[in-house]
């Protein structure tokens, strides 16, 4: 413990930077991502990374730069352009959210790498390995890149601190929040928007697989550890916070170890001792109070029986 | 219409609620097709139907959930938007996530802080707002529970108990009875009737004849268009009812039974 | 569909027949990169009509071949390849193709014992910028534009020689020159490791951020010791490449920032591809001169007191 003290308070510089970014990243991935999880829509931020491709191919064509900030743009609004289809798609074929989500990422996908494979036939200059740009270069970030991923994320976090009780309320029971005037269909956008930024701007941390696991495993350990919303809010993202502290300074202990997959197993870490140990619903737990306790696995059928994990809306 | 008379002076030349060819489709599949209806003074009313015959339907397009493909609805004579804060909706139990992190009480916490502006959290009247809406329907005890950890009655009550705390004048209630035993439903159908006995309008999706015809002042018979509507009395009669389910012959000699026995259950 | 091939290619076969038959058509050949391409024209001359699949500025280890590469292969009287796993994702079908037109990899006609292990019977592909390594390919070009077009093979003979001779001559040229550059000075450092034979053949050393292959990616350890070594060693100036990304580069400088030690962006050196055409990095020759007055003008700035530019 005191050696990790120690070797933290010597870091070089590049790991700083690369461990400031990644954490601001990793923080507010687990909080925005607490909403995508409770409304069932952990994939939003893949296919918002996917869709990214043909933005930032456009940029590319359209401005003749490999610049990181053009190309974030354009990757930005393709994403935005893919989120709106995905709601659109929704609305008027009343397809299924999973299934939506997929049709938008692999189209948008295939669309990004085509688009790409015709820039490099022909010559564009820059083209070559631009899907490169989805995984991510999490050890060559600089102070700019870092600087930027601080402001988003504090932004993003700041969104839902601000609307709480807006996202709450629309997570929960859209219906009811419509039907007391609130724009659910509106708020429900905003939220998946928040996602798609999240992921798009984390790109060069983390790289798309990677960012979407910062985004979907920080909330999975929170909910192990408890009921109620606020504390999972504030437990995904020190989850997340720490997993990239955590892999950051892991991965510059060695030679050879890319630093995005690090922050991701040390993230899975904790999700594996959290469903070993997490008090109501980790194993052990639930193991020794089934043996000990008769009056409790009593309420437990009562819970099995009284909770009907219906994900479809009935009409 | 039946039910207790305490009428509004400021809307005494409107009904409360009234649905003029009222038309729904999804695609090109019409839902529900030209009601027409209106209803004058607070009860306690059913939309009675078989499934799929589009009463739910009825509630959400009354509430702008779905787009009505043609027709209109007035709240005491005027739009949904000039009114929303006197409305309460309950939505149908299965529509949420129980596993969602929150307690009985921050759902109930939602119903009083729906009616506040933007970014507003509320603070102690919505707090006792909850707090007595949450004692109005037995389930003090539970305010710290997590919602999954309830009974199917417990959580159409949890629900009901979100409605009351916007202190509404009209109730719209999907299906309210799903999944709940017999005491928890006299319970709550007890829950509203005082609340129509307290001058308020509620309105509820149902299926079950014979507690219709106990405890509802006036209903409506839907399938896919208005089949009959009124007290409930002369509603429930056997041709009315032989119209509505027409085809799902299977259920028709219950209803027979019911009616005859008047309505009372046993 | 294996059908269809097969009529494409007799119909190509006769083609190419046809037009051998003609003295003034000339023989059409298919580079992989650019560099391999400038090689065939320096031996083919005006003989040859030279493509090359991977147009300038492209990486040539991620590149994917799309149907109109393989259209393009197909029809070609002869492919040239650089071969020893250079092309990463096209060598399965490079060799596929190549069992039934007429192909070479230049990069098998030099000496094994004079390539560099990168462990697994593998070797470093990027023998271009060693002249002296270069000067062993003309010949095998040579010999496959004479089964080709038996008539000159005096003419690819001769100038095969030629060349060879003219990269003798060039890599002594640049060994003179640096000779300039104090031996501690001499430490070039780019993104990804395709200096290699370049610098063991003009006495650098050689330090890439990224792996021999621009598909794999650096670790924060990796950053942090390149960072350390730059500080440590006072090394002035840091560089980048034409056709891979500068990203973990710019790290590196303000890496070094950061420990007090101004290191410059040397600037661009030609790697993989070479310039387009017209520039004075269309030649290999160019763009190896072109590099060496890069680095020699960069590593010979004082180490202290840089701007970072561009």
């Amino acid at each position: 413990m005191i050696h990790l003290a120690v070797a933290i308070a010597f870091l070089p510089y590049n790991t700083l930077v690369v461990a400031a970014g990644v954490a601001a990243v990793g923080c507010a991935a687990g909080v925005i991502g607490t909403f995508g999880v409770l409304r069932k829509r952990a994939l939003v931020g893949d296919a918002a990374a996917h869709a990214t491709l043909v933005g930032v191919a456009c940029a590319l064509l359209l401005t003749g730069q490999r610049d990181l900030a053009v190309l974030l743009v354009g990757g930005l609004l393709s994403a935005m352009v893919a989120i709106v289809l995905l709601v659109l798609i929704r609305k008027f074929t009343r397809t299924r959210d999973d299934a939506a989500t997929a049709i938008v990422l692999s189209v948008s996908f295939g669309l990004g790498i085509t688009l790409i494979s015709g820039m490099v036939s022909r010559g564009i200059p820059g083209s070559g390995g631009l899907e490169r740009f989805l995984l991510g270069h999490t050890a060559s970030l600089t102070a700019t890149d870092a600087l930027l991923l601080g402001t988003v994320s504090v932004v993003g976090v700041l969104c839902i601190v601000v609307g709480l009780k807006e996202a709450t309320m629309v997570a929960f029971d859209p219906d009811f929040a419509a039907a007391a005037g609130w724009p659910a269909a509106t708020l429900d956008l905003v939220l998946i928007a928040l996602i798609a930024v999240m992921v798009v701007v984390g790109l060069p941390a983390a790289g798309a697989v990677l960012v979407t696991a910062l985004v979907v495993i920080p909330p999975a350990v929170a909910r192990q550890w408890t009921e109620r919303l606020v504390p999972m809010l504030v437990i995904a993202g020190a989850v997340g916070l720490l997993s990239a502290l955590g892999g950051v300074v892991l991965s510059s202990l060695a030679v050879q170890v890319p630093t995005g997959p690090v922050v991701v197993l040390v993230a899975t870490a904790f999700l594996i001792l959290s469903i070993l140990v997490a008090p109501c619903r980790g194993i052990l737990w639930r193991t020794r109070s089934v043996s000990g306790l008769s009056s409790v696995s009593l309420t437990k059928t009562e819970v099995g029986a009284a909770t009907p994990r219906v994900m479809e809306r009935k009409l | 219409m039946a039910g207790n008379n305490s009428a509004r002076e400021v809307h005494v030349a409107h009904p409360m609620l009234e649905w003029h060819d009222l038309t729904v489709a999804y695609g090109r599949r019409p839902v529900l097709w030209n009601v027409d209806f209106e209803i004058q003074d607070p009860c306690l009313f059913g939309i009675i139907g078989p499934n799929g015959a589009g009463k739910s339907t009825l509630l959400k397009a009354s509430l702008d959930l779905v787009r009505r493909a043609g027709g209109t609805v007035r709240f005491w004579g005027q739009q949904l938007a000039e009114v929303r804060s006197k409305i309460a909706y309950v939505p149908q139990r299965e529509t949420v996530d129980w596993d969602f992190p929150v307690s009985v009480m921050d759902v109930v916490r939602m119903g009083a802080t729906s009616r506040l502006g933007w970014f507003q959290r509320g603070g102690k009247r919505e707090r006792e707002l909850a707090r007595a809406s949450l004692d109005h329907v037995g389930l003090a005890d539970f305010a710290n529970r997590q919602i999954g950890k309830l009974s199917g009655g417990q959580q159409q009550r949890v629900f009901l108990a979100r409605a009351l705390a916007r202190e509404a004048e009209i109730y719209l209630l999907d299906e309210p009875m799903a999944g709940v035993d017999a005491g928890s439903q006299e319970q709550i159908f007890n829950i509203l009737a005082e609340l129509r006995d307290q001058g308020k309008l509620v309105i509820a999706v149902h299926h079950d004849i014979r507690t219709a015809a106990e405890w509802f002042d006036a209903v409506a018979l839907v399938d896919m268009r208005l089949v009959a509507a009124g007290p409930t009395a002369e509603v429930l009669t056997p041709e009315n009812l032989t119209m509505t389910y027409s085809g799902r012959l299977s259920i028709l000699d219950e209803i027979g039974e019911a009616v005859e026995r008047g309505g009372r259950t046993p | 569909m294996p059908r269809i091939v097969n009529v494409v290619l007799v119909l190509s076969l006769v083609g190419a027949a046809w037009n051998n038959s003609k003295a003034a058509s000339p023989v059409r050949v298919i580079a992989t990169t650019t560099v391999v391409a400038d090689l065939v024209e320096q031996v083919g001359g005006d003989l040859v009509a030279v493509e090359s699949l991977m147009a300038d500025g492209v990486d040539p280890h991620s590149y994917r071949a799309t149907p109109r590469d393989i259209d393009r292969l197909i029809r070609a009287d002869l492919i040239v390849a650089n071969g020893l796993h250079l092309e990463g994702k096209l060598a399965e079908l490079l060799e596929r193709i190549g069992r039934k037109r007429p192909f070479v990899a230049v990069g098998n006609a030099v000496p094994k014992d004079e390539l560099l292990s990168i462990g697994n019977d593998l070797f470093d592909p990027h023998i271009w910028f060693d002249a002296k390594l270069w000067s062993y390919c003309p010949s095998t070009v040579a010999d496959a534009l004479s089964q080709l077009d038996s008539k000159a093979a005096l003419h690819y003979r001769q100038r095969a020689e030629k060349y060879s001779k003219d990269l003798l001559e060039l890599d002594k040229n640049v060994r003179r020159k640096f000779k300039k550059i104090p031996q501690q000075r001499r430490v070039l450092i780019t993104a990804h490791d395709a200096f290699r034979y370049f610098g063991r053949a003009y006495g650098l050393e050689v330090i890439g951020v990224q792996g021999t292959s621009t598909e794999s990616e650096a670790g924060l350890a990796d950053m942090n010791q390149l960072v350390e070594l730059v500080v440590q060693r006072e090394i002035p100036a840091v560089f980048v490449e034409t056709s891979v990304s500068d990203r973990n580069v710019t790290a590196l400088i303000e890496g070094a920032a950061a420990r007090g030690h101004s290191v410059r962006l040397g600037g661009r050196l030609y790697s993989d591809a070479l310039g387009p055409a017209g520039g004075g990095g269309d030649t290999l020759e160019g763009a190896l001169l072109s590099n060496v007055d890069t680095i020699i003008g960069a590593l010979r700035a004082t180490s202290t007191s840089q701007r970072i530019v561009e």
